[in-house]
């Protein structure tokens, strides 16, 4: 569950830094990101476009592009990450750690039947023979609930609908039997109630091979529901992290706070006012020496403009970046002082109502 | 008479579009159609916001691009002040055009990349010139000021901005024409969550101040529920249930609503998460199930589901209608 | 709904909406980091170059690129083909040139124009001369003047009606799609040089003849790409947007899917020109091309067996002009598809 010591950690990250060198200057994608992943835990990274979410998700799996500037450590099962990919190591990323993608699409081969493409893998990674492999194929495929395997293996991708053929890249990704999936996005492409298929499916294949997951997704909701610990990122940096119940009831970073409002509830009666962030995320390029989040925040003071704050707090438990953070007594004093001057340090101009009070 | 009947509509009230045995279909060819709407039939009230929602495929983008007649509409009425805007053609639909204004669901492919958003704000303006209110700079950069732009950025076109400002250039392109109804296809999917509540925070507004009346089309059951009075749920082009937003949320009837509110992430406290289980595929719109059309997936159907279309029932005297032979938690009054 | 009422909501709306800070430095460009590049800029440098020698070259010290031509045109039956085609066959924009060029050489003309004949590129003769002695670089810079308006005519006309047919068609699609398809699918099989010899043999070879041939063969394919790109933006819901407002059909056409049109269409316009001039380059090789001064009229005068052999500088020295001039012309097409294909692909 939750509270992994470093020690026993399957994955782990440190300070893990990622950039773009662009036409315009250098894209500050990800931001010292570091936390750790217990065997058999999963963890949701929730942000919005651009937060660095899959970003992240992209370097552990070796996908970046070659112009990435990557620095950090990557510690996976005792082996260097970061080193393996230098070392030409190509049996590691689809084996022991793999990655499902929002659009099935760019998983599957168009013109491959999908049982070929499962055996396909088993055959290059595991070097099964050829019967075996599309018999294991099949198998997987009733593994992921799909009906009728023996008749799905003979067909196509275009042939099968969106949550079938996501199915179908998730038996991919669990061939080799890994013990870390990565899933970026897997369910924003679909419709909610294969999301729910989808997502109880992750769940049971988890739990069954004391599998380890990281869940990517934008989605608050979906991470509540299906991750031990949730990790929130914002422009590039991991803002705060807790457990599902810690960080809905009670959040410190402003940004979660605020997201958290600003989504509109099932439970709530209609037309109930929303709380909208101002603004819109900042740019990554050459961003300032200051909190990411300080334009947008009502709780922003002169020191969130002077300096990043540091992600801190008890490990494992509740960690969070802010100098200020929500429902706190500090977190208090900043926004009533803010109210009272009805405008943040960063000009933002705020009112009485909405925000955490 | 297909499954939805006449029994949604309301006579009592002021009613500004009523929309009777809706029905579309497009070709898809070898003699095939897709039935993609069939005989739907709701009415929207003056000032009032209706949610349509429901899982792709089900149409709910059809019905609102039937209405402003972005489609062909194969049978039906759809009456809006004495017009029905299922029969008008070429001038005489024209000339009704800027009564209804749409909001398009992906923010920078609804602005010409090749135009200033001034331009684009006061295309409206442009082609009907004095008879949609006077063109003016000053009537436009309001506008702009009214939904969150600001106007010294006119001269840019629509790359330059981010999704959230294109959905308000958007919104402001509509407005400009002084529309009676707003139709909302998705206007939020496309945007970043903390973005989202600014631009429906907006509409509200906006439907506030200018007393539109909204038809809110989407596929995330919290979005429609925030902004609507009135829901309809479909599925497979037929209505399965129409309400008041929050009775209908909180007393669903059909088990396709149930199943939809509990397959929400974070479900509805009214339903078993356990109903969210439906099984199977989405049937072929091409060939529809026979009967009530959620008989291959639901777990109440019986016999009469296969046979027989369900027509809408009103529970008791309240605004909420449903189509189902087997409704969950039954005490109709009819 | 007044106006007094939309006044009186202005100080309602939402703080939050607006954010000038933020928009101001936060635009967001999806051009980023794309440039046209160094090469793109060489290529229009060159055709600039090109263009203003061609301008201009009447009042440049150039050589006579007639040679003779001192006398009136028709001197010696044995140079009547040659000097007596060029006061014949010139037309608008190449005749204003002709003629300035005839008033400021005509005093010059007999001691420097004419060479010796044969001669390899020298200090006098940059390109070298050619079997009668004329200069072959300023016949050069004179053949560009046929050569250029014949490939801008061309594409012009090529644009215009290809243009305006493709989106009508992609527009409309349905019936009219179906006709104007037909039309260019015509046209794309009849074959293009028997066509161009076939008309340019029956009727005159004038400038505007063989312009106007070769536009006609350009039609067909710029309209399928407008119809295409047509076709592709029409569904885009700017374009139902407009519609939704009421816009008729020519304003939509005009106003919202002719801008957008043209970004491909001017990349094809300039890869079109460069087959224009090449194969205006090919009519004057069979000797059916503007009975004037062109590319391929010079080419054509080296092109003998004993030219080629001894004096390859006649021929070879147009042909690589023409040749970085079609390389200029294809290289900026593809840099400018290449530049806005990105940025339209972000929508």
């Amino acid at each position: 569950m939750a509270g992994a010591h470093v020690a026993q950690a399957q994955l782990s990250v440190r300070d893990l830094t990622v950039r773009f060198p662009t036409g315009r200057g250098t894209v500050q994608a990800v931001n010292g990101v570091t936390f750790d992943l217990a065997r058999g835990a999963s963890l949701g990274i929730v942000g919005e476009s651009g937060s660095g979410k899959s970003v992240t998700a992209k370097t552990l799996m070796n996908l970046l592009p070659r112009t990435a500037e990557v620095s950090g450590d990557v510690i996976f099962e005792g082996e260097d990450v970061r080193q393996l990919a230098e070392q030409g190591r190509e049996h590691f990323w689809g084996v022991k750690m793999t990655m499902v993608f929002q659009d099935p699409m760019t998983s599957l081969n168009p013109v491959k039947k999908c049982g070929e493409q499962i055996a396909e893998t088993l055959r290059y990674h595991l070097k099964r023979a050829k019967k075996t492999a599309l018999a294991e194929a099949e198998d997987l495929l009733a593994q992921v609930g799909i009906p009728e395997p023996g008749k799905r293996v003979d067909q196509y991708p275009h042939e099968l609908s969106g949550g079938l053929r996501q199915r179908v890249v998730i038996a991919m990704a669990l061939a080799c039997e890994p013990s870390l999936l990565i899933a970026d996005e897997p369910t924003t492409a679909v419709d909610v109630t294969v999301q729910k298929h989808l997502l109880d499916l992750l769940d049971t294949l988890r739990r069954d091979r004391g599998m380890s997951m990281i869940l990517i997704t934008h989605d608050l909701g979906v991470a509540r529901g299906r991750c031990d610990e949730i990790a929130v990122m914002y422009a590039g940096r991991l803002v705060e992290r807790a457990a599902p119940q810690t960080l809905f009831g009670d959040s410190r970073h402003p940004y979660t706070d605020a997201l958290l409002r600003s989504i509109p509830r099932i439970d709530q009666p209609s037309h109930t006012r929303l709380e909208p962030i101002p603004g819109r995320p900042p740019e990554l390029i050459n961003p300032p020496e200051q909190c990411a989040y300080a334009p947008r925040c009502r709780f922003a003071q002169a020191d969130c403009l002077e300096s990043i704050p540091q992600i801190s707090g008890v490990a494992g438990m509740h960690e969070f970046a802010c100098f200020h953070p929500a429902n706190t007594d500090r977190g208090r004093e900043a926004l009533a002082a803010n109210l009272a001057l009805g405008r943040t340090a960063a000009g933002l101009e705020i009112t009485g109502s909405g925000g955490s009070s | 008479m297909a499954g939805s009947g006449h029994a949604p509509l309301r006579e009592d009230l002021d009613v500004l579009l009523s929309v009777r045995d809706l029905e579309v279909e497009f070709p898809v060819g070898k003699g095939a159609v897709v039935h993609a709407v069939s005989s739907i039939s709701f009415d929207v009230a003056e000032g009032e916001t209706l949610g349509i929602v429901g899982e792709s495929g089900c149409g709910k983008s059809t019905v609102a691009k039937s209405i402003i007649r972005l489609n062909d509409i194969k049978g039906g009425t759809v009456d809006y002040q004495g017009h029905d805007l299922a029969r008008l053609k070429g001038e005489e639909l024209r000339r009704l055009r800027p009564d209804l204004q749409m909001i398009f669901q992906d923010p920078i492919s609804s602005l010409n990349p090749r135009r200033k958003i001034r331009q684009v704000i006061s295309e409206g303006l442009a082609v009907w010139g004095a008879e949609r209110g006077s063109w003016s700079q000053s009537r436009i950069e309001e506008l702009m000021l009214s939904v969150g732009i600001d106007p010294k950025f006119g001269d840019r076109r629509a790359h330059q901005f981010s999704g959230g400002q294109c959905q308000r250039i958007g919104i402001a392109r509509a407005l400009a024409l002084d529309p009676k109804v707003l139709i909302c296809d998705e206007p939020v999917s496309a945007l970043d969550v903390s973005v989202q509540a600014q631009v429906l925070n907006l509409l509200e507004d906006m439907k506030k101040r200018y007393g539109l009346t909204l038809l809110f089309i989407s596929h995330d059951l919290s979005v429609v529920k925030n902004v609507s009075d009135r829901i309809i749920v479909m599925y497979l082009g037929k209505a399965c249930e129409i309400g008041n937003a929050n009775e209908l949320y909180e007393h669903p009837r059909h088990p396709y609503t149930r199943a939809l509110l509990a397959a929400v992430p974070e479900p509805a406290p009214t339903v078993d998460v356990s109903e969210g289980d439906i099984s199977g595929e989405l049937p072929s719109p091409i060939n529809p199930p026979v009967g009530c059309r959620f008989n291959t997936r639901c777990s109440h159907a019986t016999e009469v589901c296969f046979t027989e279309e369900p027509a809408m029932q009103r529970v008791g005297d309240s605004d909420h209608y449903f189509a189902c032979h087997h409704p969950v938690a039954v005490s109709i009054n009819a | 709904m007044s106006d007094a009422d939309a006044n009186d909501g202005t100080s309602a709306v939402e703080p939050v909406t607006i954010d000038d800070g933020m928009v101001d430095d936060g635009m967001v460009d999806h051009a980023v980091g794309k440039k046209l590049g160094v090469g793109f800029w060489i290529a229009v440098g060159w055709l600039g170059v090109l263009v203003a020698t061609v301008l201009f070259a009447p009042y440049l010290p150039f050589n006579d690129p007639d040679k003779l031509a001192a006398g009136p045109a028709r001197t010696g039956p044995s140079l009547d083909n040659w000097v007596g085609t060029a006061a014949l066959g010139r037309d608008g924009l190449a005749r204003a040139g002709s003629g300035a060029r005839g008033a400021l050489g005509g005093g010059v003309r007999a001691e420097r124009a004419a060479g010796p004949a044969r001669t390899g590129p020298s200090l006098d003769n940059w390109f070298g001369t050619d079997a009668l002695g004329r200069d072959v670089f300023a016949r050069t810079v004179y053949g560009a003047r046929v050569s250029l308006v014949v490939g801008f005519i061309a594409i012009a006309f090529g644009m215009v009606v290809g243009g305006s047919l493709g989106l009508v068609a992609g527009y409309f699609r349905g019936r009219v799609d179906q006709v104007i398809s037909f039309v260019f699918f015509t046209l794309l099989s009849f074959p293009g040089l028997i066509l161009a010899l076939l008309i340019t043999s029956t009727f005159d070879r004038t400038l505007r003849t063989v312009s106007l041939t070769l536009g006609v063969l350009a039609v067909a394919p710029v309209g399928r790409l407008a119809r295409a790109a047509t076709l592709v933006f029409a569904e885009r819901e700017f374009v139902q947007a407009a519609r939704v407002i009421g816009a008729k059909h020519f304003r939509i056409m005009t106003r919202e899917l002719l801008p957008v049109v043209l970004i491909p269409m001017a990349a094809l316009a300039l890869l079109g020109m460069g087959v224009a001039i090449v194969a205006e380059g090919g009519l004057a090789f069979l000797q059916l091309s503007v009975e004037d001064i062109s590319w391929g009229v010079i080419i054509n005068d080296g092109r003998g067996i004993r030219d080629l052999q001894e004096n390859p500088h006649v021929a070879l020295m147009p042909i690589g002009v023409m040749f970085l001039t079609i390389l200029a012309l294809n290289f900026a097409g593809d840099r400018v598809r290449e530049y806005f294909d990105v940025r339209e692909t972000a929508f």
